[in-house]
């Protein structure tokens, strides 16, 4: 901890780096960041208020928020994972806290997503959704979801460089997860279903309502879910920093 | 400063190192698992340092000579602390500058000049430090109007000048450096004896390790001659290394008996 804060000028530099790289060869740079949760939101409007009919009023707006939600929380865990892999060359040869580079990426993650925002306050206004004071309550809503990809890229990354499998297998997780959690379908569907509860109760649909709800259904989410995402979020952030204690000094030596 | 002058400034205590090479591909998880359940996961323990000793005291300028594979890099990499010795103990006082190759720590999307913050930023400096020496690390880089330009255009040798120029810019405690100066021309490594001399002055430690004997004769106030992980030689230049020259020759002539290191395999489990 104490060590973090003594490279907290790198841990900046790496996130303006990340962004700066992300962006630097394409010829719209940022706007991408804004445009591409627009467009998926353009082609599922098309696809499930056309097509297949979901009862769900100003669908435009469950959907972004939906997605906005989901590419956090996917590139977060993603990145973090591979993010001792991909700065092996350093690790090898500098002693730097090993923790700088998944916890760099996730804040680069939280500033995305602070930037693909911009455009759903744009939707929120356009649709003439109401502006509550309760989306003052997303900053809480961005902590508790930064606190459980951090926890996830600090057990995921020592793993992925142990064993190369583990980025396969959690790509194919991600998107199981992906049609496991209510983001572009009511949780209403799901309940009819016999198995419907895995999707209900799934900490990862809790995580997303506390981000969700402030901005579509204009509430504060209620103590169930509140309570849910908080304790998945303290859990992985301890089981990860429990593992990547264990695991750092071997690190290097599997490069 | 001077009643610390005695202190050591590295201390290795019978360091030993294993690398622990799997027997297995043990690429994926799955392998992995199959393996532990059969109990057949077997390892080459590859022991790449073994009892070394190391007392080095402020202002010695440390070279480190050795045949291919006799441990030098991994011996380098314990004392800058990015490989946790295996047995005893390593302590290292002030603050290290690796420069265990010049091109570590760059992004060659980035141009030069973002590169020097990265860079020192992962030498663990802060970024008003960086911004002190900032005019000074472009002058002696010699790179020019090029410090705005990616540097992935940037030659090798434009690159390890740029490298060497932020790892010597600010005086450290211990200075490693491994094999770095083989790359950059005549003149670039005239100015890196310079600096190096400097740095030595104002009370820097020196490790270098190098195949240039001429070179660790002129600068080194003292040698050691690491072979199979072991310590075989400790002491002034001249001695070291004329019997290092000596044993070398020899070993062209004999045919090598020994040529594979010591390698035991080991069952786990089992």
């Amino acid at each position: 901890m104490h060590e973090l804060y003594k490279y907290r000028d790198l841990i900046k530099t790496l996130v303006i780096r990340d962004l700066k790289v992300r962006y630097r060869r394409s010829a719209i740079g940022f706007l991408w960041t804004m445009l591409q949760p627009l467009l998926m939101m353009l082609v599922l409007h098309l696809v499930f208020s056309t097509v297949f009919r979901f009862d769900l009023p100003n669908y435009p707006v469950y959907v972004l928020a939906g997605i906005l939600f989901w590419n956090f929380f996917q590139q977060s865990i993603i990145t973090s994972m591979n993010s001792l892999k991909g700065n092996a060359p350093i690790l090898q040869k500098l002693p730097v806290p090993m923790a700088i580079f998944p916890l760099s990426t996730v804040i680069s993650g939280v500033v995305n997503l602070a930037l693909a925002m911009i455009p759903l306050f744009g939707i929120l206004i356009a649709t003439g959704h109401p502006l509550t004071s309760t989306l003052f309550f997303l900053p809480v809503s961005i902590l508790i979801m930064a606190a459980f990809t951090l926890g996830a890229g600090l057990l995921l990354s020592p793993l992925a460089v142990f064993f190369s499998d583990v980025i396969e297998l959690i790509g194919v997780v991600m998107i199981l997860l992906m049609y496991l959690t209510p983001i572009f379908y009511p949780v209403s569907i799901a309940e009819k279903h016999k198995f419907g509860w895995v999707v209900t109760y799934s900490p990862v649909r809790a995580i997303m309502e506390v981000f969700r709800d402030p901005i579509y259904l204009n509430k504060i989410p209620g103590p169930a879910m509140l309570g849910v995402s908080t304790f998945v979020a303290v859990a992985a952030l301890i089981l990860g920093y429990v593992v990547f204690r264990r695991s750092s000094d071997r690190i290097p030596f599997y490069f | 400063m001077s009643d610390l002058m005695s202190d050591p400034v590295i201390r290795l205590d019978s360091v030993a190192l294993c690398y622990r090479l799997a027997q297995q591909r043990l690429g994926s998880f799955k392998e992995y698992l199959i393996h532990m359940v059969k109990g057949s996961l077997t390892y080459e323990q590859l022991w790449a340092l073994r009892g070394v000793d190391l007392i080095v005291t402020q202002g010695e300028m440390v070279g480190i000579i050795g045949p291919n594979g006799a441990g030098k890099s991994t011996l380098a990499k314990v004392i800058t602390g990015v490989l946790k010795p295996t047995e005893g103990q390593r302590e290292v006082r002030g603050t290290i500058a690796p420069i265990l190759e010049l091109t570590t720590g760059f992004d060659y999307e980035l141009t030069g000049y973002e590169n020097i913050f990265l860079n020192a930023l992962l030498l663990g400096r802060r970024r008003v430090e960086i911004d002190e020496r900032l005019e000074s690390i472009i002058e002696f880089s010699g790179l020019g109007k090029f410090i705005h330009s990616p540097i992935r255009n940037y030659s090798s040798g434009m690159v390890a000048r740029l490298g060497f120029s932020i790892a010597t810019a600010w005086v450290p405690d211990v200075l490693i450096l491994d094999e770095a100066l083989a790359v950059g021309d005549a003149r670039f490594l005239k100015r890196c004896q310079t600096r190096m001399s400097e740095l030595r002055e104002a009370g820097a430690t020196t490790i270098l390790i190098s195949h240039a004997t001429d070179m660790l004769r002129d600068y080194c106030t003292r040698c050691v001659w690491l072979d199979q992980g072991v310590v075989q030689a400790d002491g002034p230049p001249g001695d070291v290394l004329d019997r290092y020259n000596e044993a070398m020759s020899q070993a062209r002539t004999v045919p090598d008996q020994q040529a594979s290191p010591d390698s035991a395999v080991v069952s786990l489990d089992g």
